[in-house]
């Protein structure tokens, strides 16, 4: 079954590992704080849509940013083996820093996400490679039929060799670039961030050794594969299916999406094969991005604790027909590819819910609603590019309500302060809050969706909406009921949103709700209390309380009480 | 002649420190705490304390400060007022929505920080103000009565008010204020404008509404100590420990409260600084390990370094502080095995109870357990003997361990140690490297009861190449009350482009925060020759969001200095990001000066060398388990309290005192300098 748990493992080693182990995290946390910090872009600074990782000399993932977002390591895990397909270890040179952003070619998920991939040389020998992506809120206005469309497309090329910036690279870059002050700045932030970390590894070669270093990393991959297939391990075996409806502002039909899911021992295989072939739209998913949900899926669902590496990925298979939404080839557009990632989890969920009904959660809000303004800002002259995505409802526990208004699964991005983006852009917040009822009834209470609504200061502003779950609703588990629906709402006389696209004018306002999420349990167990609590709070309207919750409400719950039976058993 | 008096009050412990001016003498009380009503053990210690002294009387006290962790406790276990929120029309779930990230990337059972203020208790007025300060739609002031009734009704305690951009125009906050002040004038209110006049609107709100909840709590309870302390015939002021360090008097204190969260952790590290300042060793990174957590903090040129946010539970807090970074590893926490054949340490913990094995209660095999079966740690007993040590249990606890990972319990017992040193190691990174510092440059200081246990192995993981173990490094944080300053900090967010041009700008700015500070000083009743300010600007390159602090001169600013400050600011990021951009427009964002009364300091007392051999001052020998050795290898046990100025101890040896034990490792060269410290030099590097 696996060799790795035979052999005791001699603790003085696993202490070490465990002490370098500590070491890695230390310095990709760093990393991405040097991001952050040293950026100018919104999107960097205050949304923190970026991540950071240390790779070993082979190019296998040691240690994750966990500031960063679950689907950035589908954008940073291709890069450093596709530079390595294209470039012989000679040719590979300390002071060189490679750039890439091509979901085809190496080193992204979608155009925005632009990695820098330095090799970090000890002792004149390549021994690791750090690596940082930012997704750069630029390439705004812009088709999503395929993928010339979307953005200028950037194969792992050096930015800079043997030391010195490659000017002429840079040159080409910005200038396809709408905001190339921030993207210049962004990028210059990017390289701090892999320069520090390059440091923090020949430091701690120079503690313990170059093969020492690359010993542990070799261990820290082994340990969390032992962690995986034990957690895998405690899953029964068996074969597990779901199907769920997709939507997305770009598509006027509906897909059937589908997983299959074979547990067999320590080894579980993720089949995706009955998907439907890629589209002429912004959402195929482009395989590392599978790989991620997928990744993601299980590490939340088996053990949150173990170590994000590349040794969780050994005993994983996925199968995904090439061509198809969740495994794209070129020429298909992938900008939109969180949409599909987000459902890629639900779908996992609602597989596994027989499994491991205690660890799944309801559907959540099912979308990475990513609402986009650019145009020129008559404040400053200038162009820009706004780019904020919104949470929703997370799904009900089996054991608890889901959480309101978060981000959920592949993203974990921050929002931008509403006093920063007033300062920066020609647009009004009017509304940033809760949606009352958006959350699934049952036992058990769905998260609620939000609502933010923008007012638009100057004239002619592109407005482009990434979501889902227009058309469907996030489903409940147990007898719970579904969330609402996402929805958008335009203020009285602007133009409409076509395809998830419009033009907004002065005054106009546009209103979006994400989703909430499903329930999790029948609402004949919800207790008198919780029910209360909701609608003193309103969370939940009277209307509501009446229809799903006729029992509860008859009564007057006692406040204060903290007695765990629940009156409404055996109803 | 006076005394001044210094009490730290902590989870198990009040200790109380007194400075007699006139012998320059230092007197330790340590006291049991008593939670419900802290003020108690502060009273009965007082006496005590008096009394062991000769029965001084409290009339002679002319100094009292205090360090407090009412305020983070309250936080901690929720425990603060029935509080309400007003807030700006369409922003009243700001509170829960946050910054929107969910509170773990992977664990979908985690949940976010419940807020303190409840949805039906978060009420929104009508109103805008834009970011340049124009106000889009005015006040309604009617609607804010009506909802101060509402509150009224709802019998709250407290009541927060968050405005959109009241850092810029606070006016309507004020008329909210007014408002409250005649309708429902027995509230406690906290304005924004006034907590934090800072842009993020939510960092501003979470940090308005936790000075909002906990405001009463800690307001009471200085209230009453003032009261008790006046009744037992204290005659000064009564002063507390803010967050940065500074100690202000407790009526300043009980207005901001928000202030005073880290006041018992920032009490020892002020401490730290101090003693070791008076060693001659300015540069330090102080590591206070107690029972279920360690603090570490890194001080230069004898300054604890500040920060001005921390997340308490999830909750942003955003106020000057120092910059102290809490990790879960202290002498109770325990040790497990996870699901990949790992030995982990904590963060769970045995607490005060059970407590460690050991301690006859628990079966959990702690840090703690780990010291007693490596005979580290006295395998009879601790305190003075106050405390029994079960040594069986502890082998018992650790072999549960060793067994599974198939290990001796030595082996397995190390294992524990060298994890937990580890965890230490990279709290202690995140305050150093990670903020430009190389901690090798700076002197490990050990204190709490388990700092000076674990001080040399810590020191080699970090390269450290020297120690200093004060003399009392149990009662630190009281004795550092007695060696700080009065301090207030003033500063105001202006975003204004840094240019020589017009240096004006920055001096208006200064001067009506130099017109506060001194101000402060008239109210404090400072004299002239007391008071110093220093200021300082924090500045950013035009685009970025996070800024770098600047030492600004004295004087008036001019086009030179604006010069001299981009320069600093230049050189800092260069420093800090391996880069500058001269090509870059450089703004300055907040101003702040800070205001410092200098108080008569507790002078330590140096003492010479008395003549005694230092093998005097050795109780016994121990069998101690140093792997470095081979295994178990015979240490001499040193009694702290016998060793004289100037003895010099090398290692594999054992230093006991009543509240810690000092491990020195074989080649580390202990000498005890003029204030009684040990001072360690390292002479090992890591080499594992």
């Amino acid at each position: 079954m696996n060799n790795h748990l035979a052999k005791a493992p001699v603790v003085l080693d696993s202490v070490l590992v465990e002490v370098i182990g500590s070491a890695l995290s230390t310095v990709v946390e760093e990393m991405g704080g040097t991001l952050v910090r040293a950026a100018y872009s919104t999107n960097i600074k205050e949304r923190r849509d970026c991540t950071a990782g240390l790779f070993d000399a082979q190019g296998r993932g040691i240690a994750q940013d966990e500031g960063g977002s679950p689907l950035h390591l589908g954008s940073l895990m291709g890069i450093v083996d596709a530079i390595m397909e294209r470039y012989p270890l000679e040719e590979i040179n300390d002071g060189d820093t490679f750039i890439g952003n091509d979901p085809f070619s190496g080193g992204g998920s979608h155009l925005p996400d632009i990695v820098l991939a330095t090799p970090v040389f000890v002792d004149g020998v390549l021994s690791a490679w750090a690596a940082n992506l930012a997704h750069h809120a630029d390439f705004g206005d812009r088709g999503h039929a395929h993928i010339f469309q979307e953005g200028l497309r950037i194969p792992p090329v050096r930015l800079i060799r043997r030391g010195h910036l490659q000017q002429e690279m840079l040159d080409l870059i910005l200038l396809n670039c709408q905001v190339p002050h921030e993207r210049k700045a962004d990028l210059r932030a990017q390289q701090s961030a892999n320069r520090l970390a390059s440091q923090r590894y020949k430091d701690l070669c120079a503690r313990y050794g170059r093969e020492v270093m690359a010993q542990a990393a070799e261990e820290l991959l082994d340990y969390t594969e032992r962690r995986t297939r034990a957690a895998i391990e405690k899953m029964p075996d068996g074969v597990y299916s779901f199907t769920d409806k997709f939507d997305c502002p770009e598509l006027d039909e509906e897909l059937d999406l589908q997983v299959k899911v074979t547990v067999e021992g320590d080894e579980i295989l993720f089949d995706f094969a009955g998907n439907p072939p890629q589209v002429r739209a912004s959402v195929n998913v482009v395989w590392t991005a599978l790989y991620a949900s997928v990744y993601y899926s299980l590490k939340s669902l088996v053990d949150s604790d173990i170590v994000a590496n590349a040794g969780l990925y050994r005993p994983v298979r996925i199968e995904a027909p090439r061509g198809s939404i969740i495994n794209c080839e070129e020429p298909a557009a992938v900008n939109g590819r969180s949409e599909t990632c987000q459902r890629i989890v639900d779908l996992i969920h609602g597989a596994l819910a027989t499994a491991v009904p205690e660890r799944v959660t309801a559907a959540s809000n099912g979308a990475n609603t990513g609402v986009h303004f650019s145009g020129r800002n008559s404040r400053t002259g200038k162009e820009f590019v706004y780019l904020e995505t919104i949470g929703g409802g997370c799904g009900a526990r089996a054991s608890k309500d889901g959480l309101d208004g978060v981000q959920v699964h592949m993203t974990n991005t921050s929002n931008l302060p509403v006093e920063s983006l007033e300062t920066e852009y020609p647009l009004v917040v009017e509304a940033y809050e809760l949606i009352q009822d958006s959350g699934g009834a049952g036992q058990h209470r769905g998260g609620l969706g939000i609502r933010r609504a923008v007012r638009v200061e100057d004239k002619n502003i592109h407005f482009w909406l990434d979501t889902s779950r227009q058309k469907s609703q996030p489903w409940g588990l147990d007898g719970g009921t579904p969330g609402a629906s996402a929805n958008v709402a335009l203020s009285p006389g602007a133009r409409p949103i076509d395809h998830g696209y419009t033009v907004l004018q002065p005054g106009d306002r546009v209103a979006i709700e994400t989703a909430g999420a499903g329930a999790y349990g029948p609402t004949s167990k919800r207790t008198p209390e919780e029910v209360a609590r909701d609608l003193a709070e309103g969370k939940i309207s009277e209307a509501t309380a009446r229809r799903f919750y006729p029992q509860q409400t008859e009564q007057t719950p006692e406040t204060g009480s903290g007695s765990g039976s629940s009156p409404t058993q055996g109803n | 002649m006076s005394l001044r008096i210094g009490v730290d009050t902590g989870g198990t412990f009040t200790d109380l420190c007194a400075f007699d001016e006139a012998t320059g003498q230092v007197h330790v009380r340590k006291v049991s705490s008593t939670p419900d009503d802290p003020g108690r053990a502060i009273i009965q210690g007082l006496q005590e304390l008096l009394e062991q002294i000769g029965g001084r009387s409290i009339d002679e006290v002319t100094y009292f400060a205090h360090g407090t962790t009412v305020g983070t406790n309250a936080l901690l276990t929720g425990r603060g007022v029935r509080t309400g929120l007003i807030t700006t029309k369409g922003f009243r779930d700001l509170l829960e929505l946050g910054r929107g990230r969910r509170p773990h990337l992977y664990d979908l059972q985690a949940d976010k920080p419940e807020p303190f203020v409840p949805r039906d208790r978060r009420y929104e007025v009508t109103e805008r103000v834009r970011h340049d300060g124009r106000v889009e739609i005015p006040l309604d002031l009617e609607e804010v009565r009506g909802v101060v009734r509402e509150l009224k009704k709802q019998a709250v305690e407290s009541i927060a008010v968050c405005l959109l951009y009241s850092y810029v125009r606070p006016e309507h906050e004020q008329g909210i204020g007014r408002i409250i002040a005649e309708e429902f004038p027995e509230a406690y209110v906290s304005l924004s404008s006034e907590v934090l006049p800072e842009f993020r609107e939510f960092e501003r709100l979470s940090t308005v509404v936790t000075n909002a909840y906990v405001g009463p709590v800690v307001a009471k309870y200085l209230a009453r100590l003032r009261h008790s302390l006046s009744e037992a015939g204290l005659r000064c002021q009564p002063h507390v420990t803010q967050s940065n360090g500074g100690i202000i008097p407790f009526p300043t204190a009980e207005e901001l409260p928000v202030r005073l969260v880290l006041s018992g952790p920032s009490t020892g590290v002020v401490g730290a600084a101090a003693t070791t300042a008076a060693a001659g060793s300015p540069d330090i990174i102080t590591f206070d390990m107690g029972g279920t957590s360690s603090d570490v903090s890194l001080v230069q040129d004898g300054s604890p370094k500040v920060t001005s946010s921390m997340e308490l539970d999830g909750r942003p807090i955003r106020s000057p502080m120092l910059d102290i970074h809490t990790v879960g590893a202290g002498g109770g926490s325990i040790a497990w095995i996870d699901s990949g054949n790992h030995l982990r340490v904590g963060p769970a913990s045995a607490g005060a109870f059970p407590g460690p094995a050991c301690y006859g209660n628990g079966q959990d095999p702690t840090v703690t357990d780990a010291n007693v079966v490596l005979q580290v740690l006295n395998p009879e007993y601790l305190l003075n003997g106050q405390l029994k040590i079960d040594a069986q249990a502890s082998h018992r606890a650790i072999k549960s361990l060793a067994d599974p990972l198939g290990l001796t319990v030595q082996e397995a017992a190390q294992g524990i140690i060298r994890v937990v040193t580890a965890n230490m190691a990279r709290a202690i990174r995140v305050i150093s490297v990670q903020r430009g510092y190389d901690p090798r440059d700076y002197v490990l200081v050990p204190f709490g009861g388990a700092g000076p246990l674990h001080a040399s192995r810590l020191a080699m993981e970090l390269g450290s190449r020297r120690i200093l173990v004060p003399e009392t490094p149990g009662a630190q944080s009281a004795l550092g009350l007695l060696m700080t300053d009065i301090r207030s900090d003033f500063m105001r967010t202006q975003i204004m482009l840094a240019s020589p041009a017009a240096p004006g700008d920055f001096n208006k700015v200064f001067s009506e925060l130099t017109d506060q500070a001194n101000e402060w000083f008239e109210e404090e009743g400072i004299e002239t020759d007391r008071r110093s300010l220093s200021r300082r600007v924090e500045m950013r390159y035009a685009g970025q969001n996070y800024e770098l602090a600047v030492d600004v001169p004295e004087g008036e600013i001019t086009a030179e200095t604006v010069n001299v400050l981009i320069d600093s600011f230049q050189a800092a990021h260069d420093r800090m990001y391996g880069y500058s951009a001269h090509d870059e427009v450089v703004e300055a964002v907040t101003f702040r000066i800070q205001a410092v009364a200098s108080v008569p300091r507790a002078d330590l007392r140096r003492s010479s060398f008395a003549g005694r051999s230092v093998e005097s001052a050795i109780l016994g020998r121990r069998d101690v388990y140093l792997p470095e050795e081979g295994g178990y290898t015979s240490c001499p046990v040193y009694e702290r309290s016998r060793l004289d100025v100037g003895h010099r101890i090398v290692g594999p040896a054992i230093i006991e005192q009543m509240d810690t034990t000092t491990l020195l490792l074989s080649s580390d060269v202990c000498v005890v300098d003029d204030l009684r410290n040990l001072v360690i030099e390292i002479r090992r590097s890591i080499s594992e």
